[in-house]
């Protein structure tokens, strides 16, 4: 588990994100204080996965800024995990011609990677799982699979993208319990409300890229705004 | 049956040498998806300078150390200044550039070195052991077994037991998520050339004593032999590369020996359709969900 004073700020400053004529992100502001549980929701399409794109190098934002515990800071993808910032793909992404414990090995930081990515693969419930091959895998164990190649690193800020996509109730309730547990600054990404209610400690709503509400749970399930946003205007 | 046994021995050495070079031809494939046209223009460089030391210090030893890194340099070389730059969207793209280094590569050896064949010796006799009337191996073919058998190993456990060859597989497979995980994938790209420069070149140093000597196109009918090894083997698959390596060797070894020595491209063309019509993927393609 990380100390306080391992963990990062993460900010972002009124980033904007175009594509051709595409607004994908509307001057979307949104500051991760450490150790916190920050959800990020909102409709298809609101920019959700460009968010997280730009924090990881993936996109380059139009206008817009990012700090990094109050510095200025040019993300690049193979820089984040020396910086400390792991994340999951919503499209799982392993390596199908590697075993399961190769695949967490990838991710390790350390001298000692096979034991840790074991522990790893341990505290996500799939160590039985090692020397397979993920392919062959059901999607929910690929899931958890993916998660423990997060949490190898022992990252200080923890991106999920979608990570209850695919799993049914219990599921979701262990991977709620594991992001609590978890004790580092964590961005959640996900549709399914209840985990998002659950284990964030703040939520950024998004629609068409702007940013329609900022606030606790309770805040964001009684804004009008976000409802329409779900729902439509006539909700 | 003493023709048998000198011929496979003699097609089982030769074979390792394409295994080596279509290892070094799959070891680009897997990294980068091009087909390096220029190895073997690469690997005669590199015997030039193997030729060039030897001849300064008469140490056939010195110049086998100086073409492996040579062949590490000229790696580096040509995928940080070369190959890096050009669009893949296209495999094409890929294969007409190393094309044009082959002109460029056997251009300058031919103004620097001249085109002849320049004579450059085997450090073992190439004298067959005779066992019971039966013509065996050379000291020399025993030189490349060992080798190439070491390479093998050495590549194998780099890829299968250290962080590195972990990590160079990530980068091969699946390239914007193995920087997630901090992976750096040019680098990891850079590495996959000089390594596959360096195993070429090995090949081109053992192969090119035993056949009329040092010239700018000596590795083109072994390129030849190799690639075909490398595609019979799947271009995807190291094994396949040493496997494919033997058995075109082998064949070319029975070919020129029972039949006549001017058939044997047309036995290794005849063994390209064969497997390909059985097996488009090669024989130990895995799968065939990566296409380039």
């Amino acid at each position: 588990m990380s100390t306080d004073s391992q963990l990062k700020e993460l900010a972002l400053h009124d980033i904007t994100v175009r594509f051709g004529g595409l607004t994908a992100l509307d001057s979307v502001s949104l500051r991760v204080a450490p150790g916190r549980i920050v959800g990020v929701i909102g409709p298809n399409g609101a920019g959700k996965t460009t968010l997280f794109n730009v924090i990881c190098g993936f996109v380059q934002p139009t206008s817009g800024s990012l700090t990094l515990d109050g510095s200025p800071w040019r993300p690049r993808p193979h820089h984040l995990s020396r910086l400390g910032i792991a994340r999951t793909l919503q499209g799982v992404g392993q390596f199908s011609g590697m075993t399961v414990l190769e695949n967490v090995m990838v991710g390790a930081r350390h001298r000692h990677a096979e034991s840790e990515a074991l522990a790893a693969l341990d505290r996500c419930g799939v160590a039985r799982y090692a020397d397979a091959h993920p392919g062959a895998l059901p999607y929910a164990i690929r899931k958890r699979i993916e998660l423990a190649r997060a949490l190898v690193a022992k990252p200080r800020i923890l991106m999920l993208d979608e990570p209850a996509g695919g799993l049914d109730a219990d599921e979701i309730a262990w991977l709620g319990a594991l992001i609590k547990e978890t004790g580092t600054t964590v961005l959640l990404v996900e549709h399914h409300m209840d985990l998002v209610m659950s284990v964030c400690d703040e939520i950024l709503v998004l629609d068409f890229g702007k940013s329609i509400a900022l606030g606790s749970p309770a805040e964001i399930s009684a804004n009008p705004k976000v409802t329409e946003a779900y729902l439509g205007a006539a909700a | 049956m003493s023709e048998f046994v000198y011929l496979t021995f003699d097609g089982l050495s030769r074979g390792l040498v394409y295994a080596a070079f279509a290892l070094a031809l799959v070891l680009i494939w897997r990294a980068a998806r091009i087909v390096n046209f220029a190895q073997g223009a690469m690997a005669v460089s590199a015997v030039y300078v193997a030729y060039s030391v030897t001849n300064a210090t008469g140490s056939y030893w010195l110049g086998f150390g100086a073409a492996l890194l040579a062949g590490l340099a000229l790696g580096v070389i040509v995928e940080r200044v070369v190959m890096r730059f050009v669009d893949h969207s296209s495999p094409l793209n890929g294969v007409v550039v190393a094309l044009g280094l082959v002109l460029i590569f056997q251009g300058v050896l031919g103004i620097v070195y001249g085109n002849e064949f320049l004579p450059f010796e085997t450090p073992f006799s190439r004298d067959a052991f005779v066992v019971g009337g039966v013509a065996m191996l050379s000291r020399y073919d025993l030189f490349v077994f060992g080798t190439v058998g070491a390479v093998v190993i050495a590549l194998t456990l780099l890829f299968t037991r250290t962080a590195v060859g972990l990590r160079m597989r990530a980068a091969a497979f699946a390239p914007d998520v193995s920087r997630l995980l901090g992976v750096s994938v040019g680098g990891m790209l850079t590495l996959g050339w000089a390594l596959a420069a360096a195993v070429g070149s090995l090949a081109g140093i053992l192969v090119v004593p035993t056949e009329l000597g040092v010239h700018p196109t000596a590795m083109d009918v072994v390129f030849v032999s190799a690639f075909a090894a490398a595609v019979v083997g799947g271009l995807d698959s190291p094994i396949g590369a040493v496997v494919g390596g033997l058995i075109v060797g082998v064949l070319l070894s029975y070919v020129s020996g029972y039949i006549d020595v001017t058939v044997a491209p047309m036995a290794v063309l005849a063994l390209l359709v064969v497997v390909l019509l059985g097996r488009p993927g090669g024989l130990f393609s895995s799968s065939k969900a990566r296409v380039a």
